[in-house]
């Protein structure tokens, strides 16, 4: 589980940790070949890498997620963002999911993985 | 128990291990021609969305909502593949399962009807990370038979033709991990190598010299596509090295596209690009190559299966739309033994 009080850094820092762990191993992971592979220009990366640009849109971290083993979520609320999809299940019922997360801020992981529901078994 | 995330199927077995998960999507594919000729890898084209049968009572039949787990959408003939993602505690350490995949209740990769627990001669199941997919019935040493929806009692499905039965259905997935003594045994290695590394690097001298060598409403029910290359890989532990009393299950029931939105208020998925119109856009096609493992022999059981198009040829006396063989490129290498993945090819590219 990724806890941002125990994160000192910033998503561009993050984005730059994840990536060069990455390329210590193989080299396919550089910033040209990342920044390819997530259709941005590799100048563009690095800038959002040194934090010089503000955080990149939904699309590309999603893209940049996926490319260096990330969850999305993770990094849209680094960015200060939510995912298209959350915002529109917050937005269908905003008073019950605004209660629902202030009721379980403070519950440790443990409590909060509980209460996601469990794909059901049944006879077969 | 498994949860469902990002229309993934996402199994944890936090007893064991707390930092790990190991998720499942069905990935939207094209349906290779089905002929004597044995294809590349096709292209991911997106997953499909899965939803809790249990959301939706009052428009599955009682036979779905006694089988509890998920439902999915595939048009007739549509072709699907597995993909399997896992996650360990590390980026650099996986978490292994075993993991059972079974078409209407007939073992994916042995033929054999569903058992519990794992068997280990014939292996019947595989094991994740070392193999990445499964694209198909397991029919002989290095080939598979794609995994293709037709509507069950039609006597498509692999179900049918070994069983006469069409009782069942869609997809039967259980996942076992390791048993927590070996697990950290594995973990306690993995923690000694690591020492070792950063000693390694502490020495700045090696830093330039050092590089790795790897580049790393109407039930349907699978039936056995085109002929594509790809090898079911043995499992690298031992049998008892699985903790089976852990293992979690899921039946995935698979629903006609055209019900989708009665059923679940979602709009029906676009029809996928068939082999032709995907090659006649110079898209690529893959040859996945592993780390030189061998492969398992296919399942005895599969010898006699008919294929889709046979059986549709035999009945309807016409050919099975785009069941015509085409010419591919040069496939493109992924794997482990060649760095990259297996990509997801978007809509726009060959719109």
């Amino acid at each position: 589980m990724h806890h941002f009080e125990d994160e000192a850094s910033s998503i561009g820092d993050h984005l730059r940790k994840l990536r060069e762990k990455r390329a210590a191993q193989d080299r396919s992971f550089s910033l040209r070949q990342v920044a390819a592979r997530c259709e941005v220009t590799a100048a563009y990366l690095s800038r959002v890498e040194r934090n010089e640009v503000a955080p990149p849109g939904e699309e590309t971290l999603v893209k940049l997620a996926g490319e260096l083993g990330e969850d999305p979520d993770v990094l849209l609320a680094m960015a200060g963002k939510i995912s298209a999809d959350l915002r529109a299940i917050i937005l269908a019922r905003p008073q019950l999911f605004a209660d629902l997360i202030r009721s379980i801020k403070s519950m440790p992981d443990h409590a909060v993985l509980r209460i996601v529901r469990d794909v059901k078994d049944g006879e077969w | 128990m498994p949860t469902l995330e990002h229309d993934s199927l996402v199994f944890r077995f936090p007893q064991i291990e707390k930092q790990a998960k190991f998720s499942i999507q069905f990935q939207r594919t094209l349906r290779i021609p089905d002929s004597d000729k044995t294809y590349s890898l096709p292209p991911g084209l997106g997953l499909f969305p899965v939803r809790h049968a249990e959301d939706y009572v009052s428009k599955l039949p009682q036979a779905t909502n006694d089988r509890g787990g998920v439902i999915l959408p595939m048009w007739q003939s549509e072709a699907m593949w597995i993909n399997f993602e896992n996650e360990g505690p590390d980026w650099d350490l996986e978490f292994p399962v075993a993991i059972k995949i079974a078409a209407g209740k007939i073992n994916a990769v042995t033929g054999e009807p569903w058992k519990n627990g794992l068997q280990g001669a014939p292996q019947d199941y595989v094991v994740s990370p070392n193999q990445p997919w499964l694209d198909g019935f397991a029919v002989e040493k290095g080939v598979i038979r794609q995994f293709v929806a037709m509507p069950l009692g039609e006597g498509y499905s692999v179900e049918e033709q070994l069983t006469g039965e069409a009782e069942w259905g869609g997809l039967q997935i259980s996942v076992a991990p390791l048993k927590a003594s070996v697990w950290n045994k594995k973990l306690e290695a993995w923690k000694q190598a690591q020492e070792e590394r950063k000693k390694y690097f502490a020495n700045e001298s090696h830093l330039v010299a050092y590089s790795y060598s790897m580049c790393e409403s109407r039930p349907m029910g699978l039936a056995a596509g085109g002929k594509m290359r790809q090898e079911i890989y043995p499992d690298p532990y031992n049998l008892e090295d699985w903790d089976f009393s852990a293992a979690e299950r899921v039946f995935v029931t698979l629903v006609h596209a055209k019900d989708w939105l009665g059923i679940t208020g979602e709009a029906a998925l676009d029809v996928p690009p068939t082999a032709s119109e995907y090659t006649k856009a110079d898209l690529p096609w893959f040859e996945y190559y592993g780390k030189d493992q061998i492969a398992l022999p296919g399942g005895e059981k599969f010898g006699n299966i008919k294929s889709v198009s046979s059986i549709f040829k035999k009945t309807t006396g016409a050919n099975l739309p785009g069941s015509g063989d085409i010419a591919i490129g040069k496939p493109i290498a992924v794997g482990p033994g060649v760095k990259c993945d297996r990509p997801i090819q978007s809509s726009k590219s060959w719109e």
